[in-house]
């Protein structure tokens, strides 16, 4: 294996970490207020398809990335309103979402393009050259190397990931978000109007799942197909408990899936285990993800109020 | 100049009245306490003027200008300040972090955490009230979140401050602390609303008291012209004895020992360094000693929850190395908690099923895999009755009842569990006189039927009215034992914070 070699898989695996580390942040945004959002797959799915439709008609991505961050925010406050507003089941309303996405993106597809399973190809998109953030002088130094030519989409990510662990932990704004996840109803004796604190941190996670769709259609693809996100949404949620509801523990739980998704090119790169099942390494990531549910990792405890209800007036 | 005044002011619960037309107001500068039975609507009441309640009908002035609060942040705008009967603490949090937040010292948009420590610390220091401002806010024991509340409230200076029993679990050092903090807010010329079932507390510190009762207001006084005999008996509707009779009962078997008892804390501390000591049946024994000294660890290792370091117990001479907290409960342990929310009951339950928690597995109500509900709620109906739990109904949630009412259920449970040997922990915490007196009656009871009982209290008096023996524990040992004959309040109080200690009685 040569250094170049080593470099294109590392950027692979950074490439494959990029979704699940947004899908990861938005439930970390979200769920340290105290509202579950398992709909996050089905907004990355929005995200995913509206970030295509904004590339293609303007032929800028960029285009695309602010659609599928508005369009994410729109499904991010219908999910607000029916949990907050209407005290409606967070777990229902993520499945509706997620329901939706499913079925609305299919006929989207057919309606707007006239075809099924993949939408046309983007010539403009993240993943080409042209828009990638180039840094030639990292190019000759060994591991680093992978960073020298990388999506946007990839920076941004974790960038992004530093930003929310600024916001939760160094910012009033975070101290009080985790104070509404943790006991809504001392908040409120705080005079923190929990409500506010909510909409906005299912809203702004919202965002980052609807970014997690864009860069899977836009920078990992160049375009959108029927089976996106392929359960990435769930992934990540469960990078976030893995990563015990914290933007590093989440980034370093999705740099492990992403890892999970590249032992496949692993393999055929150095030769090693040349007979396994191919099918077999696909669905590592997946017995990951079992693994970590199942507590592998030790006890994760989530923000005490995280996926109640609240009322004003309970006791 | 009224600082406030309320109207007419309702409250309806559905199915329960909890405050029916009450109107009162308090000078500036005064500090007002109000008192009432378990239920009787005090902290409903105050939830109201803090806005945290809607209430049903009424009106409010504040500085003699009609207010509409509508939310907390109207109360905090209009300056006021509570200290909740609930704790209203996130356990995960840095003490200083529960102090400051929603009023946090910031550079910008950040959290400025250095400085916030820094005033918790002066904070701390200049009203007395000694707090880890690091800690981690869940390991503390509860009289000391109970000053993290307090120091909340005072950190915001507010003009009209609400204290809804702030000295349940404070001990008496604590409390003469904090009334010295109230007395000189009320010299700066603060407003302050004061709730207690202590009536020696209320008649110390009030210069007006107000009596409610089921949701109605008796009456108001000066506490020139009254006692703590009168008080009680507005609140309660009768004459209130709690002077507890003395009752000699033969000692029986041993329930309970323990032999040179080593346990680590949470923080893997040693809290408990060498404790030994035995509890007969027919026999309470009472533990003296100021809050964090070690009888946390003591109880959680005598229920199981924590492994001692080294040290045996045993329960009725069985030993009970590696023995989980159902099988000393089957042994016949009962534990009556002071931590209501996390270990007494739990909160979105009903009364009924709360009821019988523990024995849910057992005859009649459960066979094989069904449960008789009928059984239940005939059991919890009983209960209800008994123990006099508010309001009454069997199908509300544990949690929307008032903090009393909710001690008495968890009595009742332990209580009627199969046991030879109780645990009490504080069991008057938060408990009216009439209350107060019931349970005192029940551990006589209990003691009269041969029961062994260990008392853990912060209250010297019902350590004194009702021990045989009294433990004194400072600082993980036990370094005194004596009886309620040979010693006095002073004595005590003395002895719980280590001075003159022979250092050779520590075994
Ligand atoms: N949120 C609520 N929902 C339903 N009922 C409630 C609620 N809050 C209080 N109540 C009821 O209102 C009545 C008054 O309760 P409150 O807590 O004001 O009593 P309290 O005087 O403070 O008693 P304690 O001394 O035990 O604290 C009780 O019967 C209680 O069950
Ligand atoms: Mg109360």
């Amino acid at each position: 294996m040569n250094i170049t070699q080593i470099n294109v898989t590392i950027a692979q695996m950074l490439d494959y970490t990029t979704p699940i580390l947004f899908a990861a942040l938005c439930g970390v945004l979200s769920e340290n207020s105290g509202v579950v959002n398992i709909g996050l797959d089905g907004i990355m799915r929005f995200g995913a398809f509206f970030g295509l439709l904004g590339a293609y008609f303007s032929h800028s991505p960029w285009v695309g990335l602010l659609l599928g961050i508005a369009v994410g925010c729109a499904v991010g406050a219908l999910h607000a309103f029916i949990t907050i507003r209407w005290n409606g089941d967070q777990t229902v309303s993520g499945v509706a979402v997620n329901v939706i996405a499913l079925g609305l993106m299919t006929y989207l597809l057919e309606y707007i393009f006239s075809t099924t399973g993949y939408s046309p190809q983007l010539e403009n998109y993240f993943g080409a050259q042209a828009y990638r953030v180039h840094l030639p002088f990292l190019a000759k130094i060994p591991l680093l190397g992978a960073l020298s030519n990388l999506s946007v989409m990839i920076w941004l990510a974790f960038i992004l990931t530093i930003v929310l662990h600024v916001l939760l932990y160094h910012t009033v704004l975070g101290l009080r978000m985790r104070t509404c996840g943790e006991n809504p109803k001392a908040a409120t004796t705080l005079g923190i109007n929990v409500f506010r604190v909510r909409w906005f941190a299912v809203i702004a996670g919202a965002a980052l799942a609807g970014i997690g769709g864009v860069a899977l259609s836009t920078s990992s693809f160049s375009g959108f197909s029927d089976s996106m996100p392929n359960g990435i949404g769930f992934i990540g949620l469960a990078a976030m408990i893995f990563g015990k509801w914290t933007p590093f523990g989440a980034m370093g739980a999705a740099l492990l899936f992403g890892t999970g998704q590249i032992v496949q090119s692993i393999i055929a790169v150095t030769g090693i285990a040349p007979n396994l099942a191919p099918g077999l390494t696909l669905i590592l990531p997946y017995v990951l993800t079992l693994a970590v549910l199942a507590g592998f990792v030790g006890r994760s405890v989530a923000p005490a109020a995280d996926g109640l209800p609240y009322y004003k007036e309970q006791r | 100049m009224k600082a406030l005044e309320v109207r007419e002011v309702s409250k309806m619960f559905p199915g329960n009245l909890a405050n029916d037309r009450i109107s009162f107001s308090v000078e500036k500068g005064e500090i007002f306490a109000i008192v009432g039975e378990n239920g009787a609507g005090k902290t409903t009441l105050m939830n109201i003027i803090y806005g945290i309640y809607t209430p049903s009908a009424g009106t409010i002035f504040v500085n003699e200008k009609e207010v509409k609060i509508h939310s907390v942040e109207d109360a905090i705008r209009l300056r006021m300040g509570m200290v909740h009967q609930e704790f209203m603490l996130i356990p995960r949090f840095s003490v200083t972090e529960n102090i400051v937040v929603g009023d946090e010292p910031r550079k910008g948009i950040f959290f400025d955490y250095t400085r916030a420590v820094r005033e918790v610390r002066e904070l701390s220091e200049r009203v007395s009230l000694t707090v880890d401002a690091q800690a981690t806010t869940g390991d503390l024991p509860v009289g000391i979140q109970q000053r993290v509340e307090i120091l909340k409230v005072l950190r915001r200076g507010a003009e009209i401050l609400i204290f809804d029993e702030p000295t349940a679990v404070l001990t008496p050092e604590e409390t003469a602390d904090l009334f010295v903090t109230m007395r000189k807010l009320q010299e700066e010329g603060k407003t302050i609303l004061f709730i207690s079932h202590k009536l020696k507390e209320v008649m110390e510190i009030a210069d007006r008291i107000a009596v409610l009762r089921r949701g109605k207001l008796q009456g108001i006084v000066n506490k020139k012209d009254t006692n703590e005999e009168e008080l009680a008996r507005m609140m309660v509707g009768r004459n209130v004895v709690l002077e507890i009779p003395k009752l000699d009962v033969p000692v029986g078997d041993v329930a309970f020992a323990c032999h040179d008892l080593h346990v680590k804390n949470s923080r893997g501390y040693e809290a408990l360094k060498g404790v030994s000591f035995e509890v007969r049946g027919g026999e309470i024994v009472g533990v003296a000693g100021v809050q964090g000294n070690g009888q946390d660890e003591l109880v959680n290792a005598m229920i199981g929850f924590s492994r001692p370091v080294s040290g045996s117990m045993e329960l009725n001479r069985k030993s009970m190395h590696m023995v989980t907290t159902a099988q000393l409960r089957k042994e016949g342990m009962s534990y009556i908690t002071e931590d209501r929310a996390r270990r007494g009951l739990v909160m979105p339950y009903t009364v009924r099923d709360n009821a019988i928690m523990g024995q849910h597995l057992n005859k009649p109500f459960s066979r094989g895999l069904r449960m008789d509900y009928e059984k239940v709620a005939e059991f919890a109906e009983g209960k209800v009755k008994e123990y006099d739990i508010r309001p009454g109904d069997i199908y509300d949630t544990a949690g929307s009842l008032s903090g009393g009412n909710q001690q008495k259920l968890i009595l009742a449970r332990e209580l009627s569990l199969p046991h030879n040997f109780l645990i009490a922990s504080q069991p008057t915490r938060g408990l009216d006189v009439g209350a107060t007196e019931f349970v005192y009656g029940k551990l006589l009871e209990e003691k009269k039927a041969g029961k062994a009982i260990l008392l853990i209290s912060l209250e010297l008096s019902e350590i004194l009215g009702l021990s045989d023996r009294i433990l004194v524990m400072f600082d993980g040992h036990i370094v005194g034992e004596t009886t309620p004959d040979k010693t006095t309040e002073e004595a005590l109080g003395l002895l719980m914070l280590g001075v003159g200690i022979d250092r050779k009685v520590q075994s």
